[in-house]
């Protein structure tokens, strides 16, 4: 056999040798970690919502059989993240500030998808749930700090702060609110991911103002003043609100900018909750501030964008920035 | 005394009781302030009023006069473009290659061998030369007239015109601007990208600049649409059709561009429409040195200078494959022989793709380099008459209409020049990416010249 291909056999075969092993075995720790992590946040759920997990719930959960879910629960234990107290299961100190880490990773994680990479909202969830794990708590300290210390995901979970504390889930279910009560959506439950979808598909966002105009067995009807949303009540129970705060109370008769007639003057009262991170940024660093007076000066012939002057500026926006930013028409004899 | 690390500890404490919107609170604070200092500084007379203002804007972006001004603009940029940069493009090119054949005889009296003198004055100082000559000129009169029309405040205006057609791509209006500039040269338009603010859209800007044809490609589209397209009229509507034929391939590219950044939006680069928000400024009257600075400064030379780190070893490589024989033929004649089968297919020759491979610098050079090939000679060399162009290209080479329709597809839909993938580089800082933006064109340029060459031969046409 020829000299040289046989010593490029034997080289080929060394470095297999090195790095394909190694390689492997960071694969299945990384696969290993990632099953931890997922099982000590369902553990988290859990104790948060006052159940108790099982190996069966567990397998429910992550989608694996029973004897793998035991594996990983011996695994866990020996690690000292888990305890046995007779049939429950239950986190130790280290494992649910590990639980919260990975839990605060996702939320920010997902702040960070809709806010800034402007992912859309179905899309966010199983993203960050890819990205969540092997993050340090330096990285996620870092993201925090950059994205501005958020309190709440995109669908309203709290995030944990530095110090793993996780504030109260605001709101009640739609299903325990009281009808024609207006109420302000303040957590849209992201599992299981079909409803999730049914709400978005209906068009509910975090923030909205809706009162519910009927309730039956078969289907829950509200109204945010304008359009009618349809949602079966397991669905729902899925949608979390809340009581209206104060300054919400002065939107009250304020329209979005997109409905002003072309050179109707009107101040802006606020910007809208749905519109966060880089395009809030954006509208603020512009001077769309509340108070400043804004009117459509420049038509376009193709209806969008529309050109508005505020604070001596002509600035373009598209229909559906617009309608992020809830103005009130001056009219002719206040001012 | 409070030491940095208890202020710290104060405000993470003070943090959590701050209300969502303290934003909100603090930057119209710094508005409502620097509002008052304003008031008290400054005194208006009267109200200001945007009258003239208002109606430049009504008459630029009016449905009937809005997109037609939009395009004679830029058609007339285009025009004074290529016409005003013959005279000292032809100049620079015999200042230069004067030099060069002083240079060469020079190193000849002196004793050097052949090889030395061709290797670094014809291959490595005639690819700069030549470089240098075709690329000077058209950019330095293209980026101060687009310099001229963005001080004067009538680009955001295009934008604003031309956001609905960009909007339906999942792309930014300001989009058209670059795509603009990508006529001057696509490594500026790539550059220019940096106006798009959200990274998504900038990324779609970024890819799809590729899909306009730079300064570099229309002189080889206007050749072909000459020499070829216009031959097939009569002489009455010749030069309309070859000006039509270069149109219809920039309002293809235009076509790809949309079709593309859509493609992109909905899959790789999804995500929902970011902020658009464009300032539309005031018209002024334009600072004359100021766009002299910024439009040969950093853009004409910045471009350059990049051109020439990838002309020279380009140059070297040109020469070697023209000079070194093997088994009697030019290692340049094997190549494009390798090439031919797929040059074939794709209703080219391999002589063409050889002079897209090694002319990768840019897009000036191909032309030259093709001609190179085909006459066998040893230095990258143009041909003064449209006449003699003709016999060589369709007596001796066999190019057909095909071959002329398919070049300028060709022309249009291939990979980035070197200059403008390593701007892509620059600009996304990912290998990634700079693959991508360099194969997608080429990939789609390939099928495309394909299906156009396949259809024809079924057809019946050639």
């Amino acid at each position: 056999m020829n000299p040289i291909l046989l010593i490029s056999l034997l080289v080929v075969v060394l470095l297999g040798a090195f790095f394909i092993p190694k390689q492997i075995k960071e694969r299945r720790e990384n696969q290993r970690r990632e099953e931890v992590e997922d099982a000590l946040k369902h553990l988290l759920d859990r104790e948060q919502q006052g159940r108790h997990a099982s190996p069966e719930s567990l397998a429910g959960a992550l989608g694996f059989a029973t004897t793998k879910v035991l594996k990983i629960l011996a695994r866990m234990e020996m690690q000292g993240l888990i305890e046995h107290r007779g049939v429950e299961l239950h986190l130790t100190a280290e494992g649910e500030r590990w639980a919260i880490h990975v839990v605060r990773a996702h939320r920010l994680l997902e702040r960070y998808l809709a806010d800034e990479a402007r992912l859309p909202l179905e899309k966010i969830h199983a993203e960050a749930h890819r990205r969540e794990h092997g993050m340090t708590p330096a990285q996620v300290d870092a993201m925090d700090a950059a994205l501005g210390y958020p309190a709440h995901d995109p669908h309203g979970d709290p995030i944990p702060n530095k110090d793993g504390i996780i504030a109260e889930v605001e709101g009640i279910p739609l299903t325990s609110w009281k009808k024609d009560q207006l109420a302000r959506i303040v957590h849209l439950e992201d599992e299981p991911e079909i409803a999730f979808a049914q709400i978005l598909a209906e068009g509910l966002r975090l923030g909205q103002t809706v009162r519910i105009l009927e309730s039956s067995p078969e289907r829950y009807l509200l109204s945010d003043g304008e359009a009618e949303y349809r949602l079966a009540p397991a669905v729902a129970a899925n949608v979390h609100v809340a009581a209206l705060p104060e300054s919400m109370l002065a939107l009250a008769d304020a329209i979005p900018l997109d409905e002003l007639a072309h050179a109707e003057k009107a101040e802006i009262v606020a910007l809208d909750e749905a519109c966060q991170g880089f395009t809030r940024r954006r509208f603020l660093d512009l001077g769309l501030t509340p108070g400043a007076v804004i009117f459509p000066e420049l038509k376009n012939s193709f209806r969008d964008p529309r050109g508005y002057r505020v604070r001596g500026t002509l600035i373009a926006l598209r229909r559906e920035q617009a309608n992020q930013i809830w103005v009130k028409p001056i009219t002719a004899g206040a001012h | 005394m409070t030491t940095p690390n208890e202020i710290l500890n104060k405000a993470a404490e003070l943090r959590g009781t701050l209300s969502t919107g303290f934003r909100d609170e603090i930057v119209k604070s710094l508005y409502s302030e620097s509002e008052a200092i304003t008031n008290r500084a400054v005194h208006a007379k009267g109200e200001k009023t945007y009258d003239l203002d208002q109606r430049i804007d009504r008459i630029v972006t009016s449905p009937i006069f809005g997109l037609p001004l939009m395009l004679v603009i830029l058609a007339v940029v285009i025009w004074i473009t290529v016409i005003g940069a013959n005279v000292p493009s032809n100049m620079l090119a015999s200042g230069l290659f004067w030099i060069e054949e002083q240079a060469a005889t020079l190193f000849t009296n002196l004793g050097a061998p052949w090889w030395l003198t061709g290797f670094i004055w014809h291959g490595v100082y005639r690819g700069l030369a030549w470089v240098i000559a075709v690329m000077l000129p058209p950019m330095a009169i293209f980026f101060p007239l687009f310099t001229f029309l963005e001080d004067l405040g009538y680009l955001p205006r295009v934008a604003f015109n031309m956001d609905f057609l960009f909007k339906k791509a999942g792309a930014h209006g300001k989009q058209s601007l670059t795509m603009a500039m990508g006529f001057g040269c696509n490594a500026a338009g790539i550059v220019a990208t940096r106006i798009i603010d959200s990274p998504r859209e900038r990324l779609i800007a970024i890819l799809t600049n590729n899909f306009v044809p730079c300064n570099g490609r229309f002189p080889t589209l206007i050749m072909l649409g000459t020499v070829f397209v216009a031959a097939s009229f009569s002489p009455v509507y010749a030069s309309i059709a070859a000006a039509g034929s270069v149109v219809a391939v920039v309002v293809l590219g235009v076509f790809f561009t949309l079709i593309v950044s859509w493609a992109l939006s909905k899959t790789v680069l999804k995500g929902e429409a970011s902020a658009f928000t464009l300032e539309l400024p005031p018209y002024r009257s334009p600072n004359f040195l100021q766009i002299l600075y910024t439009s040969l400064i950093d853009r004409t030379f910045f471009v350059l200078w990049r051109a020439i780190l990838t002309a020279a070893p380009a140059g070297a490589i040109i020469w070697i494959m023209a000079n070194i024989n093997i088994a009697g033929t030019s290692i340049a004649q094997h190549t494009a022989n390798f090439l031919d089968p797929l040059g074939f297919l794709m209703g080219l020759d391999g002589v063409i793709l050889l002079a897209y491979l090694i002319a990768i610098p840019a897009n000036e050079i191909v032309v030259p380099t093709m001609l190179m090939v085909y006459m066998g000679t040893g230095m990258m060399i143009e041909l003064e008459s449209m006449e003699a162009l003709r016999t060589l290209l369709v007596e001796q080479n066999g190019w057909t209409m095909l071959t002329a329709v398919n070049l300028m597809l060709f022309a249009l839909l291939h990979n980035p020049c070197a200059t403008a993938i390593i701007t892509i580089y620059k600009e996304t800082n990912s290998r990634k990416w700079a693959t991508v933006g360099a194969l997608m064109p080429l990939g789609i340029g390939v099928v495309v010249t394909i299906a156009t060459a396949s259809i024809a031969r079924l057809v019946g046409w050639v």
